[in-house]
């Protein structure tokens, strides 16, 4: 094998390595193989000594830490991503209406769902101001000679007071249920967006 | 032999070989090997492992119409060799234990 034969197969299988490093790699066995001839060896054995290129490689490879092979790899790969940079901007008035509408739709469904459970605890508060409410105005009337209708407001106050703690639980319970239903949403749309790095 | 071991020797051997005078690559190699295997690949690595540690620096001159690296020794490269020799001292006096422990069991 000639030096120059050498060096291409050494540049060609050194291919995802950065192109500082091919250079310098290959600066270097050039050195070693003209300091060998100098030194009155034959461009062959001189070639021969070095080793098979394979074998090179593989130790140089070795060397080299993961990350920088990777950056390499992620490089590369940008670079054939222009044209889809090109399409996506073309095509952004259709995904990026789209995306608002999923996300629109996505926002809607939650607004209703806590406007529900906001809703729910306001009935549960008239209820508790009305079983207070109608207890106090039941003490008045029995007070003021209307006995009947006074035990009457007091029988609805305590209804009233009832449904409230009825209610009081489902509300919790709802809450509750609305608060990990958010996290849910949340995670879900995060796990969107890393997903779409990750391709 | 161990090939932390190994490192370790082919570090020092490299420093030696620039320790008088800059030296480069093809020297190198021609200086270590009666001592110690040292392929080019493996030389390659230890002159970057060295210069990262800055116990040798590179420069480029001019010989017979091409470039050639020099490498040169640095304050931290010698005292590397200083401490290389201490560390043998405690080597040798446990290798010379070692040894007098074999000659006892025979």
């Amino acid at each position: 094998m000639t030096k120059q034969e050498f060096i291409t197969q050494l540049r060609e299988k050194l291919g995802g390595l950065p192109q500082a490093d091919i250079e310098e790699r290959v600066t270097f066995y050039c050195e070693m193989i003209d300091d060998r001839i100098e030194d009155g060896i034959t461009e062959e054995d001189a070639v021969n000594e070095m080793g098979s290129v394979d074998d090179i490689v593989s130790q140089i490879i070795a060397d080299t830490p993961l990350t920088k092979l990777v950056k390499e790899k992620i490089k590369s790969k940008r670079k054939l991503r222009a044209w889809e940079i090109v399409l996506i901007a073309v095509g952004s008035p259709v995904w990026a209406a789209l995306l608002i509408g999923a996300l629109a739709v996505i926002f809607s469904l939650w607004v209703s769902l806590w406007a529900v459970i906001v809703s729910l605890w306001a009935v549960d508060v008239s209820l508790a101001a009305t079983a207070v409410g109608s207890v106090i105005s039941g003490i008045v009337f029995i007070y003021t000679g209307s006995t009947a209708q006074g035990i009457f407001v007091i029988g609805a106050g305590i209804l009233c007071a009832g449904l409230f703690i009825f209610l009081l639980f489902a509300c919790k319970a709802l809450t509750k249920l609305s608060v990990v239903l958010t996290k849910k949403i949340v995670l879900g749309i995060k796990n969107c967006f890393i997903k779409k790095e990750e391709a | 032999m161990d090939i932390q071991l190994k490192r370790g020797l082919l570090d020092v051997c490299v420093l030696k070989a620039i320790k008088t005078e800059d030296s480069y690559g093809y020297k190198i190699i021609k200086d270590v090997k009666p001592y110690i295997e040292l392929s080019e690949s493996t030389l390659y690595t230890i002159l970057k492992r060295l210069e990262t540690a800055q116990m040798l620096t590179v420069h480029t001159a001019e010989h017979g119409g091409r470039l050639r690296k020099y490498y040169h020794i640095t304050e931290k490269g010698l005292k590397r060799i200083e401490e290389f020799k201490e560390e043998w001292k405690e080597i040798m006096s446990i290798y010379k234990f070692v040894i007098k422990e074999d000659e006892g069991d025979d």
